[in-house]
């Protein structure tokens, strides 16, 4: 095994760390504004992966406009389950155990609601991007290196809405209070529509990009769970930590791939456990006091 | 919203589970049909399998039907979905006997869900006629027969043996690698039959990687595999792990060619032509031989140009196996067709099947290898192997 | 219309899902928490049980009740480390632990020779032919048995420092109730509960696989409950009744199931967050308490369980 292996097995686990990256900063947005795990992603990103399908195959479109249709998709159906699902139960200051419930629900409704008028079969995206880059021996292909783009860019476009701009002074007011933000004249609906259409439009191209890449069917929704571990890792709350995460969380899951690929998910999940018993706020994450 | 309200939306939710409940469950008891049972695959991964078995089915009992039936009755074709799953497998076998009361049942398309329903299909005595379970323990499992298992296609030994045969004696090449999942006894029953007739010829397995079922990341075996330097992959897997893992190795810069066994030819490998085009597939009969063009074209005229995947020829075959069965019986007594399995010869389109009373299994089949033609998203017969 | 060996199947798999329902039930309904990954307790019970029945011949009843103190040492244990999580937080760690010891048995490969047989824990294969004794009959004695179990736990001390807990911690606390032990307690009765259905599961269907207990089925486990109402007895059972016997009985309709279902969640935390009963038990409840009151030697009825703290129902407006 010499060093040429290595590196292309890293070159692999920073394109899996890429994906990842891609599913969990929409999650990790919507986590650091309004504080509760929007377990509903998933289904978002995979609604997003059909869309694009459908957008492809069926109406012909080109690739560009597909990709736009995925993001517009996905982020008005995130308005939607807030409006419908979050909205009733923040208004009446729900326990956030109530939320979770929720969102679990929309989640297994997106899945099956798929399912069902669809169907669970799986299917493949016309090749796009079939070709791969070669640079020194190493390979990777077009469609993770435009995973891995796409994350890039995404952060620091969100980095510099949510720091620099009066919307994202209005985000950053609402996620320390949003009693107070109201009283100092933030319309904090506006504030929650906006953070989810961000969050819905990430994981629509989420949602394409790895259909393109992968497979589509109604269960990748559940892909999203090693994701969501990801931003844990990085830590809940903070969007530069759900990036370095997802990078982490790949590299080291196909180094335990290519010992026994069996390992991998228990691995995953082992690593969750592990961060949250020992630093539950992740590497780079936010401490959340319960009651002062 | 006031808490009155709340209390009959409450109510009627409870009042609508209640009447559904009560709503559904009135079976159409037909008149003097006979019940033919089917399950398999409508949905999940292996969907295109099952589907295309239902529908064969479904044309069959039609055409059957329209010529007068079977014993003078009407046959009534009774269709469940397993989900590919072994466990709804289970239930539905629970439904077609006790409930249905079907006289045999054909299908299922896979190993695992064959060999869980055993025990129901034991305790009805109502047979099963597999289409495609190339699995040992489908049949006979730890030296003793399985009464009311049946199937009309070859075995994994005998598939790993033309596995084996082709890649050593026909492609003359010495060194394999194998990606399979680890968790499915098809693939395992597979995987170990090849590697015991290649080796045994002089071949060598330069290196061998799992998955898990549902892994969709491939990169890192595959990686592994290309380090390891073999002339071509065997991949004893399903068709939409096969299309995946064709995908990742093109992008990763591995040209090999690939040998799958009768789990991944299907049409739906056409969605990634390019990445498949040159590799191989087992089957149990060509499907470009000019003798099935008549069925091909039955079936896209019946259901609106669908092509024709491997199990309709399945189908067709324990179709036909079924109707001597049930004529040679007389009657549509379970254990009577289960008995007269054995005692029945058909032709059908994977050749002539005979069933051993030894081991329910077909005697003297033979399956050929084919050659993935991207471009004209086809296949090009290479050549016959006897299975034994 | 239906066969009685059809329906006595559908019958049984009620009976040890209620079990897990009500496990379930307590631990959110009397605690507040919630566990997505409950199928990891089941998961435990039925391969310990069937160690026990079929590599050492022990008796089912005590196969029974070493499959739920293994699984309870396991909630324990993640107890013992979770607990003291932020509510969120827990919910996710027990996601993890849910997938992890599903994902270790699928990769565990056992064998051994006992009793001159070649016994075979098969990684994700899992195990085949276990003997079948659950009957119906031993079903609902166990389901009876723990219902009135869980009824008079519900009445006696530890019941309502539960229920304290649950309404409000940080006063339960102040009030002098040691969180952490109620807490506890609740999780090892939950798992000991789910650990004996995993037993009863294991030698109902006659084989065994890991991917029987996915996190789809602990998401199930937790619709039964917010359905039939947290912290309510009767509301597990009615929960349990139309939720596990529906599927059999609608199967024409099975893709729709859960899309109903989770519609159902949404429909229920929006409107009637309580479930169902609302927290309330029938009156049968109250002869039960009655009988749990008599045992526990007061006579003081408990207060149901929403009383006056409902989140944000009427008080702002």
């Amino acid at each position: 095994m010499d060093a040429q292996y290595y590196l292309q097995q890293l070159v692999n686990g920073i394109c899996l760390g890429g994906m990842y990256a891609l599913m969990s900063v929409g999650y990790s947005l919507v986590y650091s504004i309004m504080n509760f795990s929007n377990f509903a992603h998933g289904g978002v990103i995979m609604v997003g992966a059909y869309v694009g399908f459908f957008a492809l195959t069926a109406l012909h479109v080109p690739f560009l406009v597909a990709f736009l249709l995925c993001g517009l998709g996905s982020g008005l159906l995130a308005i939607i389950i807030e409006r419908l699902v979050y909205s009733p139960l923040r208004k009446r200051h729900a326990p956030s155990l109530y939320f979770i419930i929720s969102a679990m629900g929309a989640s297994i409704f997106l899945e099956n609601f798929v399912i069902a008028t669809i169907d669970g079969t799986p299917r493949n995206y016309p090749t796009i991007f079939s070709n791969s880059i070669n640079i020194g021996g190493l390979s990777l292909g077009v469609d993770s290196l435009l995973m891995i783009i796409v994350s890039a860019v995404s952060l620091l476009i969100l980095m510099f809405i949510i720091q620099k701009t009066k919307i994202g002074l209005a985000i950053r007011a609402c996620s320390y209070n949003e009693k107070a933000g109201t009283l100092m004249g933030i319309n904090s609906s506006l504030v929650i529509f906006v953070v989810f259409l961000m969050g819905g439009i990430l994981a629509g191209f989420a949602g394409m990009l790895y259909g393109m890449r992968f497979i589509v069917k109604p269960t990748i929704g559940q892909v999203t769970n090693k994701s969501f571990v990801a931003a844990v890792f990085g830590g809940l709350g903070s969007l530069p930590g759900a990036i370095v995460g997802s990078l982490l969380l790949g590299i080291m899951e196909i180094f335990v791939a290519s010992i026994n690929s069996n390992l991998r998910d228990l691995f995953v999940y082992a690593l969750l456990i592990l961060v949250l018993v020992i630093k539950p706020s992740g590497l780079m994450g936010k401490v959340v006091e319960d009651k002062a | 919203m006031r808490k009155s309200v709340k209390k009959i939306i409450a109510v009627i939710l409870a009042c609508l589970m209640l009447v559904a409940l009560f709503a559904c469950g009135d079976k159409k008891t037909g008149g003097d049909t006979i019940k033919l049972g089917w399950m398999g695959s409508l949905t999940g991964d292996q969907a295109a399998y099952g589907t295309c078995e239902s529908q064969t089915l479904k044309m069959l009992v039609e055409e059957k039907n329209a010529a007068g039936g079977i014993l003078g009755r009407q046959i009534e074709l009774i269709c469940y979905d397993t989900k590919g799953d072994a466990q709804e497998a289970v239930n539905v076998a629970k439904r077609l006997c006790a409930q249905d009361k079907v006289c045999a049942i054909l299908g299922p398309n896979a190993s695992g869900q064959c060999i869980a329903i055993q025990s129901v299909l034991d305790q009805y005595k109502v047979s099963d006629m597999s289409t495609v379970a190339t699995n040992e323990k489908v049949t006979v499992q730890d030296g003793k027969l399985k009464e009311y298992n049946f199937r009309v296609c070859f075995l994994d030994p005998q598939q790993g043996k033309i596995a084996g045969t082709f890649v050593y004696d026909n492609l003359k090449f010495d060194k394999a690698a194998i990606l399979y999942d680890v968790n499915d006894d098809y693939a395992l029953g597979l995987k170990d039959n090849f590697v015991k007739v290649f080796t045994a010829k002089g071949g060598t397995i330069v290196d061998e990687e799992g998955y898990t079922a549902g892994d969709t990341d491939f990169t890192a075996q595959l990686t592994k595999i290309k380090e390891a330097g073999p002339q071509i992959i065997f991949t004893p897997i399903f068709y939409q792990d096969f299309i995946m893992i064709h995908k990742q190795a093109r992008t990763l810069g591995i040209d090999l060619p690939m040998l799958g066994g009768d789990g991944c030819a299907s049409e739906v490998l056409f969605d990634a032509a390019d990445a498949v085009d040159g590799s191989y597939v087992i089957n149990h009969v060509s499907l470009v031989d000019p003798a099935g063009d008549g069925f091909r074209a039955q079936y896209a005229e019946r259901w609106n140009g669908a092509k024709m995947e491997l199990n309709g020829y399945m189908a067709h075959d324990a179709f036909v196996l079924w109707c001597a069965a049930v004529e040679k019986a007389g009657s549509d007594d379970p254990q009577a067709i289960a008995d007269a399995y054995c005692q029945v010869e058909v032709d059908g389109m994977a050749g002539h099947i005979k069933i051993s009373s030894e081991d329910h299994n077909p005697v003297g089949k033979s399956g050929c290898v084919e050659r993935i033609d991207g471009k004209n998203k086809t296949y090009i017969f290479e050549t016959y192997i006897a299975a034994d | 219309m239906f066969s009685w060996y059809y329906i006595e199947g559908i019958l049984i798999q009620s009976c040890y899902t209620l079990l897990i329902v009500l496990g379930l039930s307590i631990l959110t309904g009397y605690t507040g928490m919630f566990s997505f990954g409950h199928a990891g307790f089941v998961c435990i019970g039925a391969y310990v049980s069937v160690v026990c029945t079929m590599a050492f011949g022990l008796p089912y009843w005590l196969a029974l009740l070493i499959a739920g103190l293994a699984s309870m040492l396991l909630g324990a244990g993640l107890g013992k480390i979770t607990l003291g999580l932020k509510g969120d937080y827990f919910c996710i760690a027990t996601l993890g632990v849910g997938e992890a010891i599903r994902l270790i048995f699928n990769n565990l490969q056992l064998s051994w020779t006992a009793r001159g047989k070649v016994f075979l824990l098969d990684g994700a294969k899992g195990i085949a032919s276990i003997p079948l004794y659950t009957t119906f009959g031993k079903a609902l004695l166990i389901v009876a048995v723990f219902l009135t179990a869980t009824a008079l736990l519900m009445n006696s001390k530890h019941g309502r420092s539960m229920l304290a807990v649950r309404e409000d911690e940080l006063a339960a606390q102040m009030s002098g109730i040691n969180t952490f032990r109620s807490k506890m307690l609740a999780m090892c009765m939950s798992a000991l509960y789910a650990g004996i259905a995993g037993g009863m599961l294991a030698h109902y269907f006659g084989y065994l696989q890991p991917k029987m207990f996915l996190m789809t089925k602990s998401t199930e486990y937790t619709i039964m409950v917010i359905f039939g109402g947290m912290g309510s007895i009767t509301g597990s059972v009615l929960g349990t009744v139309l939720l596990c016997a529906l599927p059999e009985l609608l199967r024409a309709v099975g893709d729709w199931r859960l899309v109903f279902y989770g519609l159902a969640v949404i429909i229920i935390m929006i409107v009637r967050p309580k479930g169902l009963m609302g927290g309330k038990e029938l009156p049968v409840g109250k002869i039960i308490r009655a009988i749990g009151g008599l045992f526990a030697g007061k006579k003081k009825d408990l207060p149901p369980p929403d009383s006056g703290t409902d989140p944000g129902e009427e008080a702002q407006v």
